[in-house]
């Protein structure tokens, strides 16, 4: 009992952190449909530039600045790289971002070097908040899962209920009505684009530090942020929360009980003592494939049910 | 005889001993494939400077086989295995005889297989390869070859290694083992279950997980979870990259009160990896060498370490480069020939002076023979880990040596010579 509801625990703390990692793709990709391979990248920027700052004046300026610029990169981004390139198609869009990817990354490592850089925790939240079944936890875990929360409830109250937020959803559904109506359809695109980036760039210094701040982040964050926003479904900000929740919790379930395998490979015949592929897979368990269960998950998804959970379009 | 026909043999004299005397002075290349673009650039960088750097060293003392100087060649893989196949046939047009590789033991099968295929075939053009980090066990044992020396210590080795002085440290009793789900992890996970049952009977494993590799594990809470539950006090693990700076990361945020065995916990990358937890973890690390070691072969070592960092603006961390190219150079002045054959032959069981004593090049399977350092992370320390000219505020201290009769392994090689 005690470890279904550390997992619990631990699994909503690490579904939140995707959570904040998925958010601006929400925006980006969940409502306006763009496939932007570049989110990641724009996370890790958000990391350096919190690292840089964080060196010079201090970290809470960082989690400032950083959002900021990389939100303004954002931006220019879509005005000057997205927007000529929209009229071309989604593969286009796709391969542009792709490019981009790659780009920021040989930047990061010019500017920066190979190795990873020491993005710290600041001081003032290094102390241990709790301690439970002999696992501290520092104030700074809990920081970040108040920043998730935020995140979250900014974001909905934003979209729902603000009318800037109405002007939004109605631009992405209906762009010519709205701009019939007088407003600046590519302005608005423009600055939800910024926008979703300056979340990845304030994740990307949140959580820096935590996951380590290195050119290969990018790479390794990349996919499981978009796999939460599909499962979640696209167009739906509660559907990406739940996703996230849900992938949080069983990656921490899968670990803990640790199932082996061997109970269904048993019952089809297979001995304890096989060798080659069936050595492997007799010797399996949950916590083995862990990370890869949300994959697995994805994959089930875009064959039952393709909108996602909460979906309003389909991929 | 005519004029016109003196001076076109004059001519042709002429150019026949100017081509001859180019053959005689021509650089002996050495080809060196390794990531140099991509995330691990840095280390096939690293590595290119420190070829280049004893190459160096050689010629400057005249080079070899009566002056030839030695010339590395960078062929960058990108670590893409198709970038390695490619590679190796640019080194066969190049006419290059000797290659080197490290980092990626796919890579150094995909060499492997090549020169074996490549010098059945091409007899009079055949490839030495010169492995200067590549750990598979495999290479010396099952899929030994002529054409293949390994530099370093193989895992089981440097599993032999932990293990031995894991049994020497009163501290270990429970051991939680936690390696990468892959060939290397696996090969890691198989030699510590042999070992510590050999040379560290009294502890006991209470754990022995597998994670899927390379970063994909972003969050190592539960696993501290399930460490703190089996109460173990000591991690054994052959982790490296993301996989460990984020398990130590989360195990200093946790409180996990354990000692970290590993074999690459201490690569100056991690170091920076570890962030501010690198100064408070207690984390071992098991290499050839370290600059602080109080060994005198080691303090012989340091004023070259002085001129490195100069150059380099980084510590020493590796010395199988200065082995590799310095018993390369011996070799073919033992054999009196560039001739791989030759000089593979002349490599066997030759003995160089390395930082900890003598290191061997074993006959029967080319594996290196050599004593290891088992040491820890400390902020006390005469001289610090620099990398890219910047101070980490920390180095390694001593906690015992491995003779190189406790590193070395049985082999299971047959390996087949030519001629």
């Amino acid at each position: 009992m005690d470890v279904l509801v550390f997992s619990l625990f631990n699994g909503v703390l690490y579904g939140m952190l995707l959570f904040m990692l998925a958010s601006g793709l929400t925006l980006i990709f969940s409502m306006m449909g763009v496939l932007n391979f570049a989110h990641a990248s724009l996370f890790m920027l958000g990391a350096y530039f919190a690292y840089e700052v964080s060196r010079h004046v201090g970290f809470w300026p960082g989690l400032l600045i950083a959002p900021l610029a990389v939100g303004v990169i954002g931006a220019i981004i879509e005005r000057y790289g997205l927007r000529p390139v929209h009229r071309l198609g989604h593969v286009a869009e796709l391969l542009f971002t792709f490019g981009l990817a790659f780009v920021i990354e040989e930047v990061v490592q010019m500017i920066w070097g190979k190795v990873p850089v020491p993005y710290d925790i600041p001081d003032a939240l290094k102390f241990t908040a709790f301690t439970w079944r002999g696992l501290d936890y520092s104030a700074y875990r809990l920081f970040m899962l108040c920043i998730s929360v935020g995140i979250f409830v900014a974001l909905y109250a934003f979209i729902a209920r603000t009318r800037t937020g109405l002007v939004i959803r109605a631009a992405l559904t209906h762009p010519h009505i709205v701009a019939a109506l007088g407003h600046d359809v590519p302005k608005v695109f423009m600055w939800t684009f910024g926008f979703g980036c300056a979340l990845a760039g304030l994740a990307g210094a949140i959580s820096g530090n935590v996951l380590g701040t290195e050119p290969a982040m990018a790479i390794q964050l990349g996919p499981i942020v978009f796999v939460v926003i599909v499962i979640g479904g696209l167009g739906s900000l509660g559907g990406a929360l739940i996703a996230a929740l849900f992938i949080g919790v069983l990656d921490n379930l899968a670990i803990s009980y640790d199932l082996s395998f061997y109970p269904v490979l048993e019952a089809l015949g297979v001995a304890r003592d096989a060798e080659g592929l069936l050595s492997d897979l007799v010797n399996l368990t949950t916590a083995n494939i862990a990370p890869v269960l949300p994959y697995l998950l994805l994959v089930l998804i875009l064959i039952f049910r393709p909108r996602g959970l909460l979906g309003t379009r389909d991929v | 005889m005519k004029l016109r026909n003196a001076v076109a043999f004059f001519a042709l004299l002429v150019g026949a001993v100017l081509a001859g005397a180019a053959q005689a002075s021509e650089t002996i290349k050495i080809g060196l494939i390794e990531p140099m673009s991509g995330p691990i650039a840095a280390v096939g960088r690293d590595t290119l400077f420190a070829f280049e750097f004893w190459a160096g060293k050689v010629n400057e003392r005249g080079g070899v086989l009566g002056g030839r100087q030695l010339e590395i060649v960078p062929l960058d893989n990108a670590m893409n295995a198709e970038k390695t196949t490619h590679q190796l046939k640019k080194a066969v047009d190049l006419g290059l005889r000797y290659v080197s590789q490290g980092v990626g033991s796919n890579h150094a099968l995909n060499i492997i297989g090549f020169v074996n295929k490549h010098n059945k075939r091409n007899p009079d053009k055949s490839i030495l390869y010169l492995n200067h980090a590549a750990v598979t066990t495999a290479f010396t044992n099952e899929l030994c070859s002529f054409w293949h020396f390994r530099f370093d210590a193989n895992v089981d080795m440097k599993v032999a290694a932990l293990t031995t002085q894991m049994g020497l440290d009163p501290e270990v009793n429970k051991v939680y083992m936690l390696n990468q789900n892959y060939a290397y992890g696996r090969s890691f996970q198989a030699a510590a279950r042999r070992l510590l049952q050999q040379r560290v009977p009294e502890a006991e494993l209470v754990g022995d997980e597998l994670i899927v590799p390379f970063g994909k594990v972003l969050d190592f809470t539960p696993f501290i979870a399930k460490i703190k539950a089996s109460g173990a006090d000591t991690v054994l693990t052959g982790n490296w990259g993301p996989d460990i700076h984020r398990f130590v990361k989360a195990s200093m945020g946790s409180g996990l009160d354990v000692q970290f065995y590993t074999i690459y916990g201490g690569l100056t990358s991690s170091i920076a990896g570890y962030g501010g937890a690198a100064k408070s973890v207690n984390l071992k690390q098991v290499t050839e060498f370290h600059e602080n070691d109080d060994v005198p072969s080691t303090k012989n070592l340091l004023p070259l370490m002085d001129e490195w960092q100069a150059t380099y603006k980084q510590s020493g961390y590796s010395d199988r480069p200065r082995w590799l190219i310095e018993m390369l150079a011996a070799a073919m002045d033992k054999a009196g020939s560039d001739d791989p054959v030759a000089v593979g032959m002349a490599m066997e069981g030759l003995s160089f002076d390395g930082p900890l004593g003598q290191v061997v090049m074993r006959r029967d399977d080319h594996q290196m023979l050599m004593p290891l350092v088992v040491s820890s992370l400390t902020t006390q320390y005469e001289r610090p880990v620099v990398y890219d000219g910047k101070d980490y505020g920390v180095a390694f201290s001593t906690d015992g040596h491995v003779s190189r009769e406790d590193t070395s392994l049985p082999t299971t090689c047959q390996m087949k010579r030519p001629g």
